[in-house]
């Protein structure tokens, strides 16, 4: 097969397909950031890197870069842990194991508005379930709004974030322990290792290639959550929840500063980018040390 | 290798923390979507409805226009699914098994879609459609969920192709079939399951899909779920009931479909992980 017209036939719809709906609106974002334009539909004209220096010297850009990293962190911390507690869990055999292999990811099918809706619900100050359970537990006297202060509201949001991530790194983690063979377990049994030992000398260590891939992956993911945020405090209270996306939706569509929300995409795009290429660079290094 | 009886106690009492966590919230959702008003913000809650009503269902669908926004989600998520599958997959095998010029430097430029957020984009595009009268349209819609599911599509059906043995296809083109052939009838039924997760993933993504019907869509009747029903959020003075009831309806779609294709894509899932 080394017909080279008709590999081209192949991938050129999809290639066009992405380099049109994709690729070209990146560029326009490049050219936007080097322009003035305010709201969307009229034109600007050329202002150099005055976007950029205003960007760079704003601490409002800054603000939302720090909660930004605070938000991948967080968010990274939380499921690791609990995706891996339930990817050991599903790696057993139970009757109805694949059941629960399936529905698991349940909170990752439905839309984010489902999502929001639950949790506005459960955490709700009037009514709601979490609040009254609280009291009747005599844990709290009176309802808490945990989206009230700067700091609830953003570990708030990283719990329902992460309720919604978890099992789909939970699965992405069942793959990953899946393919560490049997044999190494048996052997360790064998030679009477403990359940600690067995985890801590196989798995952790074999588990490693697949939580490298998932740290980058999910770094991506979670870097580019706008709705839950949006839906549930819209970046606040007091700015406290609003990351480089929510800043950049709010720049554009209620600042009306196009440009400047371009030149924030744009420095945003080379962050991830280089983050992405580093990581990568790092996990191929480690690779190969091994 | 049996299991002591400690063993077994933390692994089904994992097993039922989990289920709790995940499936609580939901039953408190769709229990309390029947529930009657005062019911529902009683001081008290109950765990299991002591009263029964369709009162919201009815009014989410007599007098919201979730109908039109379900039928529209539907129809978006429908068409996205059908033209990822069709370019997917001819770009999938071209990228697995063909050889021409470019191909390692193109599917990595594919793949590097993702490590841009898709709000950058969000701007142009918008601009882009307003030039050629997109705006407001469904067909917008479908447009760009196609754009955000192929490479995760392409990516997805490749590690399929890969687990295809050898000879299967060698058997063909020695018997003379031209690529289009071998392509249709013989590796699409054999990765049949990942032509399903490809599916599966792009209704999804299409389905819940919000940064981008918010903004494309201008008119109420072409809305989509996600939006549609978080302007239902602000619209009125907050109405549980009506709103646990709409949570409900846009569950259950995705839920039927789960039920019938949900164990492919789990697998489709991890085992495209792991290649």
């Amino acid at each position: 097969m080394t017909n080279p017209r008709l590999a081209f036939l192949f991938v050129t719809p999809a290639l066009l397909f992405l380099a049109a709906v994709l690729g070209w609106p990146l560029l326009e974002a490049v050219v936007l950031s080097f322009q003035n334009v305010g709201v969307i539909g009229t034109t600007g004209s050329w202002v150099g890197f005055d976007n950029y220096a205003k960007v760079i010297g704003s601490a409002g850009f800054w603000n939302s870069f720090g909660r930004s990293a605070l938000w991948v962190v967080a968010n990274a911390v939380v499921q690791t842990f609990m995706a891996l507690g339930v990817a050991l869990l599903l790696n057993q055999k139970f009757p109805g194991v694949r059941i629960a292999r399936t529905w698991i990811i349940l909170t990752w099918i439905v839309p984010t508005v489902v999502v929001v809706i639950i949790w506005r619900w459960l955490l709700s100050t009037s009514g709601g379930m979490i609040n009254p359970l609280l009291i009747q537990l005599g844990l709290i006297e009176r309802p808490v709004g945990f989206f009230a202060t700067r700091e609830s509201a953003m570990a708030t949001l990283v719990m329902i974030n992460s309720w919604r991530w978890f099992p789909f790194t939970a699965l992405m983690m069942l793959a990953g322990l899946t393919r560490i063979p049997g044999d190494l377990y048996e052997a360790a049994r064998i030679d009477g290792a403990s359940a600690m030992k067995r985890f801590t000398r196989i798995t952790w260590p074999l588990l490693q290639p697949t939580l490298l891939v998932l740290g980058i992956v999910g770094t991506l993911l979670s870097f580019n959550v706008f709705d839950v945020i949006w839906l549930l405090t819209a970046g606040g209270p007091s700015q406290a929840t609003q990351t480089l996306p929510v800043l950049i939706y709010e720049t554009a569509f209620k600042g009306y500063k196009l440009s400047e929300a371009a030149t924030i995409s744009v420095l945003t795009s080379i962050l991830l980018m280089a983050f992405a290429l580093l990581a990568t660079r790092a996990m191929t290094a480690s690779e190969e040390a091994r | 290798m049996k299991r002591t009886l400690p063993q077994s106690v933390a692994l089904y009492s994992g097993l039922l923390l989990v289920f709790l966590i995940i499936g609580m919230p939901f039953w408190w959702v769709v229990s309390g979507s029947v529930k009657l008003p005062r019911e529902i913000i009683a001081r008290v809650p109950t765990m299991f409805p002591q009263s029964f009503t369709t009162q919201h269902f009815e009014k989410l669908f007599q007098s919201t226009d979730f109908p039109a926004y379900l039928v529209n989600s539907i129809g978006v998520a429908l068409f996205s699914t059908i033209v990822t599958v069709a370019l997917a997959l001819p770009a999938a095998y071209a990228f697995f098994r063909m050889r021409f010029p470019g191909r390692n430097a193109l599917y990595r430029l594919i793949l590097l879609a993702y490590a841009f957020p898709t709000i950058v984009v969000l701007i142009p595009i918008y601009g882009l459609f307003a030039k050629v009268g997109l705006i407001d349209t469904r067909t917008s819609l479908v447009i760009v969920n196609i754009a955000f599911a192929l490479p995760f599509s392409i990516w997805m059906m490749r590690s399929f192709l890969s687990t295809v043995p050898k000879e299967i296809e060698e058997a063909a083109i020695i018997d003379g079939a031209p690529a289009r052939v071998i392509l249709l009838r013989i590796m699409a039924p054999l990765i049949a399951p990942g032509i399903a997760s490809v599916a599966i993933f792009t209704f999804i993504a299409s389905w819940t899909e919000y940064l981008f019907a918010s903004v494309l869509i201008v008119s109420d009747a072409r809305r989509t779920v996600p939006v549609g029903f978080a302007g239902i959020i602000g619209q009125y003075q907050i109405d549980w009931g009506l709103l646990l009831a709409g949570a409900t309806a846009a569950t259950i779609p995705v839920v039927i479909l789960f039920a019938f294709v949900g164990r492919w894509f789990v697998s489709g899932l991890t085992e495209g992980a792991v290649k």
